[in-house]
C-alpha cells in the first residue's frame, strides 16, 4: 500500500511526460511535489516499518535520507520552471528530462528504502542509467561525450559494487542461505560470518565502486567534467540525491563491516578519504569556474561524511550529509543565474543584482557560500566539530593518539586552504569585475528559499534529537 | 614391436593422402571438382622421374639439406605416442626433444632457402625464422602443460596416461592447451592464415619461397617432409587431445586413429576456407594468442588445478 | 563439463580481446554469453535449481541472441567503422594478458580456500572481470567499450552463478531489467548522435 503511494507520483510523472501539451509542465512539477507527501507520511510511522516484506523496510536512517532527497527534488523542480530563461532547452528535451527524472525517482526509492543488497543495487543502477540521459538533454558535443563517459565509468563503478555484493553474499550464504542479502540479518549475524576475509574483500571492492561514483581519489575530475557540461539542475540532482543513494549504501555496508573488523575498515577508509581531501583541496584551489568548484567541494564534503561515519559519529555524518544535501543543490541552482551572462567568469558574478528579488538572491547566495565553508552558524560547523571530536575519541586510549591528532591537524590545514579559496572567490565575486545587470526569476528564488528554510530546520533541537537517535 | 613399426609405416604412408584430402575438401567446399586422394603419390612419382637440376650458384648445402630436412622429422615419427594399446613406444622423449627435432628440420630448410640462387629464398627464410621463433615457446608450453596433466613429461607416456585417465578435473586448462595446439598446427604447417602453399605470389609465400629452386628428387623429398610434418602434428593432436580408442584391438584402433586424422584434416580445411590470409606482420597476433593460451593453460593448471 | 564451459568462457573473452573486427567482437561476446547460459543450465541441472535454469534460458535469449543482434542492427543503421583499433599494441597486450591472469589467480588463492563449492571459478571470474576492464581500456571507440561493459556484467554473473550457486531470483531478474534499460539508454544516445549530424 505504502509502496503504491510512493511510486504513484513517479509513474504519473512518467506518463504525463508523454503529453505534448504546453501545460503538461505544471502537471509534471505537481507530480514531483506530491512525492513529498507519502514520504512525510512514512516519516511519522513507527520504525522499522515493513513496506514490502523484508525487501523494503523503512527505518530512521533511510526515511531521513529520503526526506532530504525529496526536498531537494522539489527545489530542483522549482528551478526547472525557469530553466529555459537561462539556457536553451527544447520542450521535447524538457519532457524527456522529466521522463528520466521519473525513472530516476523509482530507482532511488527502491535503492534508499531497500533492506536487501540486491534491490539496493538494482535501484542504484536504474538511477545511474536514467541520469545518463538527463546529461544528454543539453545538446552540445561536450554533453554528448560526457554522457558516454558517465555511462561507461558509472556502469563500471556500479558493476564493482555488484561484484562486492556478490562476494559479501557468498561469505554469509553458508549461515544465512538466500537471506544473506538482507542488511538487518547480516548486521545481526555479522560476528558469525564464516569467512570474514571474503566479506572484507567484497566490502573493499564495493566501497571502491561507491567511492568512484562519488568522485573520490583517483577519479576526482570525472564528476566535475560531467556537471560542467550538463545543465545545472542535473548537477543539483547529482550532488543532492544520487550521492545520497550511494552514501546510504556505504552507511549500511560499513555498519556490517564495522562489526566484522573495525580496524581494517577504519584504516582503509581513513587513508582513502584523507588522500581524496588532500588532492581535492588543491584542485579546488585551481578551479576556474563555479560548476567545477562546487563539484569538487562536493567531493570534499562526501569524503568528510564518510570519514565521520566510520569514526563512529553517525550524528556528525548525518548532520553534515543533510547540510550538504541542501547547500550544494542550492549553490548549483544559483550557478544557473550566476553564469547566465559572462559564462565562467567568477569576478563580479555577485554584482549587478537590483530590485527586491536581486537583493534576496544576493543575500541567499552569500549565505550559502559562507555556509558551505562551515562558518559558525552553519550546521556544517557543528557537524565538523562533532566529527573531529569523534575522530579523536576513536584514537583515545590507543597508541595512535598522536597520529590521529596529526591527521586532524592535517585535515584542518587542507580545509583551511579550501576556506581561504572560497573567501577569496567570494570577495572577487562581490567587489571585482564589472557589474552586469542580471535577472532572477521567481522559480529559482523559491528553490533557494526552500533550501534555506530546510537548512534552518536542520538546526532545530527536534531534528538534532532525531539525528542523534538514528543509530 | 611389430605394431610399433606398422604405426610408423602407416603414418608415413598416410601423410601425402592427408594433404591431398585437405586440398580435395577445400575444392569441394569451393564447388570445384576435387582432386584424387592419391594426388600426393602421383606428384611424388612424377617428381622422381623428372631431371634434377641444381643451380650453379649454390654450394654443397643444397645437395645435403633436403635429406637433413627430412631426417629429423622421420626420427620424430618414431617418438610419437602409440595408437594401439599394448604397442611398443618410446616413453622418455619430452616436449623439448620433439620441438627441437622439428626446429632442426626447419633450420635446415632455412639454410636451404639462404643457399638458393634466387632472392626469394632469403626472404622466405627470414619469414620462416620469424614464424618459427614464435611457434616454439607456445609449443613447448602446450606440450608441457598436457604432459603435466598426464603426470608424465614423456610425450609417449603422456599419450598413454591420458587414455587411461582422461583429465576431467583439468578440463579448463586442457581446453586452453587444445586451442593453442590447434593454432600451432595451422601456423607451423603453413596453412592459410599464416601461409598459403598453393600460390607463388612473392608478397605472401613463406614455405614456397625457400624451395623455389628445387627440382626433381630434392623437391619430392621436401614435399614429403612437409606432409610428414603435418602428420606429426595431426598425430600429436589426435593422441594428446582426442585420447580414446587405444583399448580396442589393433585393426579397429588403426581405423579409429585414421578417422581422427581425417577429422583433424577436415577441421583444418574448413578453417582454411573460412579465413583470409593474414598480413605477415599480423601473424604475431595469431601466434601471440597461441602463446597466451598455452601460458594460460599452464598457470590455470598450476595455480588453480582446474 | 562445467570446467570445459568455463574454459570456453575465458577463451572467448580472450579472443574478443584480440579481435580487430566489430562483428568478430560481437560474435565472441555472443559466444561468451552462450557459455555463461549453458553453464547456468548445467549447474542448475546439477543442483536441481529451477531459478538457475530460468536464468540460463534468459541469459541465452537476451545476452547471446538479443543484445548482439540489436548492436549489429545499430551498427548497420549508424555506419560504425567495422575495423576496431586497439589502443594498446598487440605485443603489449600479449604480455599484459598473462600478467593479469597470473596476478588475479594468485589474488584469489585465499578466496579459493574459503569457498568450497566451485572454488576455481571464482578465480576465473575475477580474472575475466579484469580482462573485461582491459577490453574497455584498450579501445577508444564506443561499441567495444559497450561490449566490455557487457562482458563485465557477464563475469559478474559468472561469479554470482558459481561462487554462491546462484543469487536470489529477484536480484537476477532485476539485473536483467537493468541491462535492458542500459540497452535502451545506449540506443537513445546513438539516436541523438544521428540527430546532431
Amino acid at each position: 500500500m505504502m509502496l503504491t503511494l510512493l511510486l504513484t507520483p513517479a509513474l504519473f510523472m512518467f506518463l504525463v511526460s508523454f503529453l505534448r501539451n504546453e501545460n503538461a509542465k505544471y502537471l509534471l512539477a505537481l507530480s514531483s511535489f506530491v512525492i513529498l507527501f507519502p514520504i512525510v507520511d512514512l516519516f511519522t510511522f513507527v520504525k522499522p516499518y515493513a513496506i514490502l516484506g523484508t525487501y523494503l523496510v523503512a527505518d530512521k536512517l533511510d526515511t531521513y535520507v529520503l526526506l532530504v532527497s525529496s526536498i531537494v527534488g522539489i527545489g530542483v523542480t522549482l528551478a526547472l520552471f525557469t530553466m529555459d530563461k537561462h539556457v536553451t532547452v527544447s520542450p521535447k528535451a524538457y519532457r524527456k528530462f522529466y521522463r528520466f527524472f521519473a525513472i530516476f525517482w523509482i530507482g532511488l526509492i527502491f535503492s534508499i528504502l531497500s533492506n536487501h543488497m540486491g534491490i539496493y543495487w538494482i535501484g542504484l543502477e536504474l538511477a545511474t542509467l536514467s541520469t545518463v540521459y538527463m546529461i544528454k538533454t543539453n545538446h552540445t558535443p561536450a554533453a554528448h561525450k560526457e554522457a558516454w563517459n558517465y555511462m561507461i565509468v558509472g556502469a563500471i563503478a556500479v558493476s564493482l559494487i555488484l561484484f562486492g555484493i556478490i562476494l559479501m553474499y557468498a561469505s554469509a550464504k553458508p549461515i544465512l542461505g538466500e537471506e544473506a542479502m538482507q542488511f538487518d540479518l547480516l548486521l545481526k549475524h555479522a560476528k558469525e560470518i564464516p569467512s570474514p576475509f571474503l566479506f572484507e574483500i567484497g566490502f573493499a571492492i564495493a566501497t571502491i565502486g561507491m567511492f568512484v561514483k562519488m568522485g573520490f581519489f583517483p577519479m576526482n575530475l570525472w564528476l566535475a567534467n560531467i556537471e560542467r557540461s550538463s545543465f545545472y539542475p542535473v548537477a543539483a540532482l547529482f550532488s543532492g540525491i544520487l550521492e545520497s543513494a550511494v552514501v546510504i549504501g556505504f552507511f549500511r555496508f560499513s555498519q556490517i563491516a564495522m562489526e566484522v573488523n573495525y580496524n581494517n575498515l577504519f584504516i582503509f577508509v581513513f587513508i582513502y578519504t584523507i588522500l581524496t581531501i588532500f588532492i581535492v583541496s588543491f584542485l579546488i584551489y585551481r578551479a576556474k569556474d563555479f560548476m567545477r568548484l562546487f563539484s569538487l567541494s562536493g567531493i570534499e564534503h562526501m569524503a568528510l561524511i564518510v570519514l565521520f561515519w566510520v569514526s563512529g559519529s553517525p550524528f556528525a555524518a548525518l548532520l553534515h550529509f543533510g547540510a550538504h544535501a541542501f547547500l550544494k543543490p542550492a549553490l548549483f541552482l544559483s550557478t544557473g543565474v550566476l553564469e547566465t551572462n559572462g559564462k565562467f567568469k567568477m569576478a563580479g558574478a555577485l554584482r549587478g543584482y537590483t530590485g527586491k528579488r536581486g537583493k534576496i538572491f544576493l543575500f541567499l547566495v552569500s549565505l550559502f557560500l559562507l555556509a558551505i565553508i562551515s562558518l559558525p552558524p552553519s550546521p556544517m560547523f557543528f557537524s565538523e566539530l562533532y566529527g573531529f571530536g569523534a575522530m579523536i575519541n576513536t584514537a583515545k586510549g590507543s597508541d595512535h593518539m598522536l597520529g590521529m591528532i596529526g591527521a586532524v591537524l592535517f585535515l584542518l590545514i587542507l580545509l583551511s586552504i579550501i576556506f581561504y579559496r572560497f573567501v577569496s572567490i567570494y570577495q572577487s565575486m562581490r567587489y571585482e569585475g564589472e557589474a552586469r545587470s542580471r535577472k532572477v526569476y521567481a522559480g529559482e528564488l523559491f528553490a533557494l528559499i526552500l533550501f534555506a528554510v530546510s537548512l534552518v530546520a536542520l538546526m532545530l533541537p527536534n531534528t538534532l534529537h532525531y539525528l542523534k537517535t538514528v543509530i | 614391436m611389430i605394431l610399433y613399426l606398422l604405426t610408423v609405416v602407416l603414418l608415413i604412408l598416410i601423410a601425402p593422402i592427408l594433404l591431398s584430402y585437405i586440398k580435395a575438401t577445400k575444392m569441394v567446399l569451393f564447388f570445384k571438382r576435387p582432386i584424387s586422394l592419391m594426388q600426393g603419390y602421383r606428384n611424388f612419382t612424377k617428381l622422381l622421374k623428372k631431371e634434377t637440376i641444381i643451380s650453379e650458384e649454390t654450394s654443397a648445402i643444397t645437395r645435403y639439406a633436403p635429406f637433413l630436412v627430412l631426417s629429423p622429422l622421420l626420427v620424430t615419427v618414431f617418438f610419437l605416442p602409440p595408437i594401439v594399446g599394448g604397442a611398443y613406444y618410446v616413453s622418455f622423449v619430452d616436449a623439448f626433444t620433439i620441438t627441437g627435432l622439428i626446429s632442426l628440420s626447419t633450420f635446415f630448410l632455412m639454410i636451404l632457402g639462404l643457399d638458393s640462387a634466387s632472392a626469394f629464398g632469403g626472404m622466405g627464410s627470414s619469414r620462416e625464422s620469424f614464424i618459427s621463433a614464435l611457434v616454439e615457446p607456445a609449443m613447448v608450453l602446450t606440450i608441457f602443460s598436457v604432459s603435466l596433466m598426464a603426470d608424465n613429461l614423456g610425450v609417449g607416456q603422456a599419450g598413454v596416461n591420458l587414455v587411461a585417465h582422461f583429465p576431467k578435473e583439468h578440463m579448463a586448462s586442457y581446453l586452453f592447451a587444445g586451442i593453442s595446439f590447434f593454432i600451432l598446427l595451422i601456423a607451423e604447417n603453413g596453412r592459410i592464415p599464416v601461409d598459403n602453399t598453393e600460390t607463388h605470389l612473392e608478397l605472401t609465400m613463406v614455405h614456397e619461397a625457400m624451395i623455389l629452386d628445387l627440382t626433381g628428387v630434392y623437391l619430392a623429398i621436401i614435399e614429403t617432409a612437409s606432409s610428414i610434418k603435418f602428420v606429426i602434428f595431426a598425430s600429436l593432436f589426435a593422441s594428446l587431445f582426442m585420447p580414446f580408442g587405444l583399448e580396442f584391438i589393433a585393426p579397429i584402433a588403426f581405423v579409429i586413429f585414421v578417422l581422427k586424422l581425417f577429422i583433424i584434416a577436415t577441421a583444418v580445411a574448413i578453417f582454411e576456407v573460412n579465413t583470409a590470409k593474414l598480413r605477415i606482420f599480423k601473424i604475431p597476433n595469431l601466434l601471440g594468442l597461441a602463446i597466451v593460451f598455452a601460458f594460460l593453460s599452464l598457470i590455470t593448471f598450476y595455480v588453480l588445478g582446474a | 563439463m562445467v570446467d570445459f564451459l568455463i574454459g570456453l568462457f575465458l577463451a572467448s573473452l580472450i579472443a574478443a580481446l584480440f579481435t580487430t573486427r566489430l562483428y568478430g567482437l560481437l560474435f565472441w561476446y555472443s559466444m561468451n554469453s552462450l557459455m555463461l547460459g549453458l553453464l547456468a543450465l548445467g549447474i542448475g541441472i546439477n543442483i536441481d535449481d529451477k531459478a538457475m535454469l530460468l536464468t540460463g534460458v534468459v541469459t541465452i535469449l537476451i545476452k547471446a541472441i538479443g543484445i548482439p543482434y540489436v548492436l549489429k542492427n545499430l551498427s548497420h543503421k549508424f555506419n560504425f567503422a567495422r575495423q576496431i583499433v586497439s589502443g594498446i599494441k598487440m605485443q603489449y597486450s600479449i604480455m599484459l594478458v598473462p600478467i593479469i591472469l597470473v596476478f588475479t589467480f594468485y589474488l584469489s588463492v585465499p578466496i579459493v580456500d574459503m569457498i568450497h563449492t566451485n572454488a576455481n571459478y571464482v578465480a576465473i571470474s575475477i580474472s575475466s572481470l579484469f580482462l573485461s576492464l582491459l577490453l574497455i581500456m584498450e579501445h577508444s571507440d564506443v561499441v567495444p567499450k559497450i561490449i566490455g561493459f557487457l562482458a563485465l556484467e557477464n563475469s559478474l554473473f559468472l561469479l554470482g552463478t558459481t561462487a554462491t550457486n546462484g543469487m536470489p531470483m529477484l536480484v537476477e531478474l532485476g539485473i536483467f531489467f537493468d541491462l535492458l534499460m542500459a540497452i535502451v539508454v545506449i540506443n537513445l544516445l546513438f539516436h541523438k548522435e544521428e540527430m546532431k549530424i
